[in-house]
């Protein structure tokens, strides 16, 4: 193997064919590039204060509460004590929201010295159904307007 | 070297793509080593696909509280695993000098978790009178926000 000195002039080029490596690379940057910037988001929900054995005295029952329970064994939704489907389907509670807060929106039922239209919810639920179920129901009020939504805490059943 | 006779040099025309090679593969390094660091905590199976969360850019911070809930038996506050009776002192300690509207701390639970046990962490939370909680969960992709 002679080294060619001189007159090498027609020799192929020693380039390398970096097309594909660029293509790999690119398309790895672009998925890096949509992954990091996943922003996170939340629901807010609201807890009673810790109840105090004076206040028990002087609370005045609000006939527009909307109280959202589900139930231990069915997994059954009810909406102040009438049942609207389950926690599989929540389209029934979603609907029956919905009716609510137009048919308040078109009377203006405000909440107590606001101008704000009353859509406080509560959720009650049991200790032991799933944290996913709850936040199921979470979204299906929260997506038709609800707000805020009230956690209940206290005296839940197992 | 072949000396150019003349007006028949040849002008080479492809790209040089080598800086362009060297940008890019510096940007992937960088978001290589970026990406797994800006996932704090440990990971939780958060409830997915929801469509009405609100976003949020305050839970990626490192200064707002944010109790993990991944399984039945553990609460993490960052990487740190906390007895359920030290979670309220470690609460109030991270809450020190907040305002008002910036008092929240976020759960972030499992999905398969039993309610009662996020229940239990809520009750902590409330102690040290804080009445909003941050349910944290992934929004469905492209889900839009609902006018409110």
């Amino acid at each position: 193997m002679g080294m060619s000195t001189g007159g090498g002039d027609g020799g192929a080029k020693p380039t390398i064919n970096v097309t594909p490596l660029i293509d790999v690379l690119l398309v790895l940057l672009i998925i890096f590039m949509i992954v990091t910037p996943l922003k996170p988001s939340r629901f807010e929900a609201k807890v009673p204060a810790e109840p105090k054995d004076e206040q028990q005295v002087n609370v005045k029952p609000n006939p527009l509460t909307l109280v959202v329970a589900i139930s231990k064994e069915t997994k059954g939704i009810t909406l102040n004590n009438e049942a609207f489907g389950d926690v599989t389907d929540t389209e029934k509670l979603a609907n029956r929201l919905r009716d609510i807060f137009k048919e308040r929106e078109n009377n203006g039922v405000f909440r107590e010295g606001t101008n704000e239209v009353e859509k406080t919810i509560f959720l009650k639920s049991p200790k032991s159904v799933r944290y996913g179920d709850v936040v199921k129901v979470i979204d299906a009020a929260k997506a038709v307007g609800a707000s805020p939504i009230g956690l209940q805490i206290d005296d839940l059943t197992e | 070297m072949a000396v150019s006779i003349g007006g028949s040099s040849e002008y080479n025309s492809d790209i040089n793509v080598t800086p362009m090679v060297d940008v890019m593969l510096v940007l992937l390094i960088i978001f290589m080593i970026v990406t797994p660091l800006l996932q704090q905590g440990v990971s939780v199976n958060l409830p997915r696909d929801v469509i009405s969360a609100d976003q949020d850019s305050d839970i990626a911070k490192d200064t707002s509280v944010i109790i993990a809930i991944p399984d039945n038996s553990n609460f993490y506050i960052g990487k740190e695993q906390y007895p359920i009776d030290a979670l309220g002192e470690v609460i109030k300690r991270r809450m020190e000098g907040k305002t008002p509207d910036k008092r929240i701390v976020y759960i972030k639970s499992g999905v398969d978790v039993d309610y009662g046990r996020v229940v239990q962490a809520i009750e902590t939370i409330r102690k040290q009178d804080i009445d909003k909680i941050g349910l944290v969960a992934d929004r469905k992709k492209g889900a839009e926000q609902p006018a409110s």
